[in-house]
């Protein structure tokens, strides 16, 4: 008798716990919402432009997390879906003056189109076989965009026009600020979405043991093509943003060194957090900022926190906020 | 012209060769795959150059101190960077190899990053003219000393009583260990002989190119290429697989367009794991579901 009146008031308790942290949770995307929007008025120019680094880097990292952290697929390629999106942003607008929108399509399109021709050979080759296919994919695209210079222009890369639309809100940069936020609150939150649904559920099944996942009824390969196209989706998207960013995309942008910077804001935000990937983004990319007068520093940096992140804190930041605040504990991050 | 491309080939391929050995023998050892194998050529370079031109040594010096040099610095990425993770998954051991390789980089460049280093060729003499072939001294002693690299390694791994137990540790960790093998020791020893044989790959093409802190992300590409070609894991395979990229290389280079030498090893890399991933001269264990 007492024990089910316990498990009832267990169940009440957790209902209405749940609930509590719903609204909490409710509250505090408000306030972090009401606090991104009024952050243009708190900072001058460069800072500016600082914080619209980290929001594209946020947007990188969580794409990049999507294919490392939760399809636990180990692959190099990031760099090339990011610099896929750029070169799209840039060239449709350079070439056919496509309109902004359209532009940042384009780079979501390219990027979806190099993550499913990742996506193929991740099919039948896992593990190294994988990283090694998409490190030599990754630089066979930045051999593209030096000699196919008819059309990318070459080793010195090229301007991107301005759009006029961008400079309503006082300040170009201001005008960016709010562009790539809306984009990139937009593209996490149905990244947020996809993974909680069952093909996201379907990713860390594969990630966990794949050929278990095949054995349930996982399709594999359509949760690895899924997977690895809405990861070139979002970096891609993410490039588009960068070539407008800086104005000007060029090849060196697209190599290792971004490839090193992209791993350790995902190895030190944790694998398969959301949430972590966005700190992550959020602590690395003003570091860049700092340490771009030394030659090396800026790798040997970067190199000694990931170091440090896999000895001392293998879950990164997402882990330490799973095991701090419950209300934020995201329920597939990587054990 | 056909018969000059082919024997370039093989000098650049068995360096090439000599690199992926090192590799295969670190895989096959630990099975780890070693993303910084790349930074232990390049080190070596630096190490060369740092004594023989830094410090003004002769050759012969030099480079037994630079080759001890590397032998201690893959024991020590072992001691101090693999083995404090202990049975982590895959995934760390990737990434601690690929961070690894970014310190070492980042470290070259912060103390030579500035500098265009060369290093002297270690034969002078006149190119020698075959008819159709024109081969320099240089060009000889990277194939024999490649070629003998290569061979001592094979008979080592044959038929030595140490060699066996680098096989049994390898093939059975556990086993080995039941029987009084000193595993990880021997993992130690392994990464040093990675980074030893970068050493030596270094030592002959280095003179005929630059020296730079990024020279080792391009070998590391080939070797990879060189072991996809043979088949991922095989000592042979390895070999050939390194000769036979260096032949494309040059034929590709020679015939096609120059600008596609320096993409051959990526092409190669993307057909065969398209095409055959267990590699042309592998084999392929399958696993189904």
């Amino acid at each position: 008798m007492s024990k089910t009146a316990d498990s009832s008031a267990t169940g009440n308790y957790r209902v209405n716990h749940l609930a509590r942290g719903r609204t909490l949770r409710g509250l505090g995307l408000a306030t972090c919402l009401a606090l991104l929007l009024g952050l243009p008025l708190l900072v001058n120019e460069y800072q500016q432009f600082v914080v619209n680094t980290m929001v594209i880097y946020a947007l990188i990292a969580v794409g990049f997390n999507v294919v490392l952290g939760y399809l636990g697929q180990l692959a190099f390629a990031n760099a090339a879906f990011f610099g896929v999106g750029a070169y799209a942003t840039g060239l449709t607008m350079v070439h056919l003056a496509l309109p902004l929108p359209l532009a940042l399509l384009a780079a979501g399109a390219a990027g979806t189109v190099a993550g499913i021709a990742v996506a193929l050979p991740a099919l039948r080759v896992q593990g190294h076989y994988l990283a090694i296919f998409t490190l030599a994919f990754g630089e066979l695209m930045r051999w593209v965009y030096v000699h196919a210079d008819a059309v990318t222009f070459g080793p010195s890369g090229f301007n991107v026009p301005r759009p006029a639309a961008l400079g309503l809100l006082g300040s170009p940069e201001r005008g960016k600020y709010y562009l790539f936020l809306a984009v990139a609150i937009i593209a996490i939150g149905a990244t947020v979405r996809l993974l909680r649904s069952r093909f996201g559920r379907a990713f860390v099944a594969v990630r966990n043991n794949e050929r278990a996942a095949a054995s349930l009824g996982v399709s594999v390969a359509r949760a690895k093509i899924i997977a690895f196209g809405w990861s070139g989706f979002l970096v891609g998207v993410a490039g588009g943003l960068y070539a407008l960013l800086n104005g000007r995309v060029t090849p060196d942008s697209f190599g290792l060194a971004q490839l090193l910077l992209n791993f350790a804001i995902v190895m030190i935000g944790g694998l398969g957090s959301v949430l972590g990937s966005i700190l992550g983004a959020i602590l690395l990319t003003g570091a860049p900022e700092l340490l771009r007068n030394f030659a090396g520093i800026e790798e040997i940096v970067f190199s000694l926190l990931l170091i440090g992140v896999l000895f001392f804190m293998p879950k990164g930041i997402g882990g330490l906020i799973a095991a701090r605040i419950p209300a934020l504990r995201e329920p597939l991050h990587r054990e | 012209m056909l018969a000059q491309l082919a024997i370039s080939g093989i000098v650049v391929g068995s360096v090439y060769a000599l690199v992926a050995l090192g590799m295969t023998i670190l895989f096959r050892a630990t099975s780890i795959v070693n993303f910084g194998h790349g930074e232990f050529f390049m080190l070596g370079a630096f190490a060369i150059y740092v004594l023989k031109q830094g410090f003004g040594w002769s050759y012969p010096v030099a480079i037994a101190i630079a080759f001890g040099l590397l032998f201690l610095v893959g024991v020590l990425v072992e001691r101090v960077l693999i083995r404090p993770l202990g049975s982590a998954p895959f995934l760390s051991f990737a990434m601690m190899t690929v961070a690894f390789s970014f310190l070492f980089k980042g470290l070259t460049r912060f103390f030579y990053g500035r500098d265009v280093s060369m290093l002297p060729p270690l034969l002078n003499g006149e190119p020698l003219d075959f008819g159709s072939v024109v081969l320099f001294p240089q060009d000889f002693l990277v194939i024999a000393g490649a070629g003998a690299t290569m061979t001592i390694f094979f008979l080592f791994f044959e038929y030595t009583q140490v060699g066996k137990i680098v096989q049994a540790a390898s093939q059975a960790p556990r086993g080995a260990a039941l029987v009084g093998i000193n595993v990880p020791a021997f993992h130690s020893a392994m990464w040093g002989v990675a980074a030893l044989t970068g050493a030596v790959a270094a030592l002959l093409i280095a003179p005929s190119t630059l020296v730079y802190p990024d020279m080792g992300g391009q070998m590391l590409v080939h070797a990879f290429a060189a072991m996809t070609l043979g088949g991922f894991g095989s000592l042979g395979g390895a070999v050939l697989g390194g000769l036979s990229l260096g032949i494309i290389e040059n034929l590709m280079g020679g015939y096609v367009s120059s600008s596609l030498v320096e993409i051959s090893a990526y092409l190669v890399i993307m057909l065969v794991l398209l095409v055959r991933p267990q590699g042309v001269f592998g084999e392929w264990r399958t696993s189904r579901v």
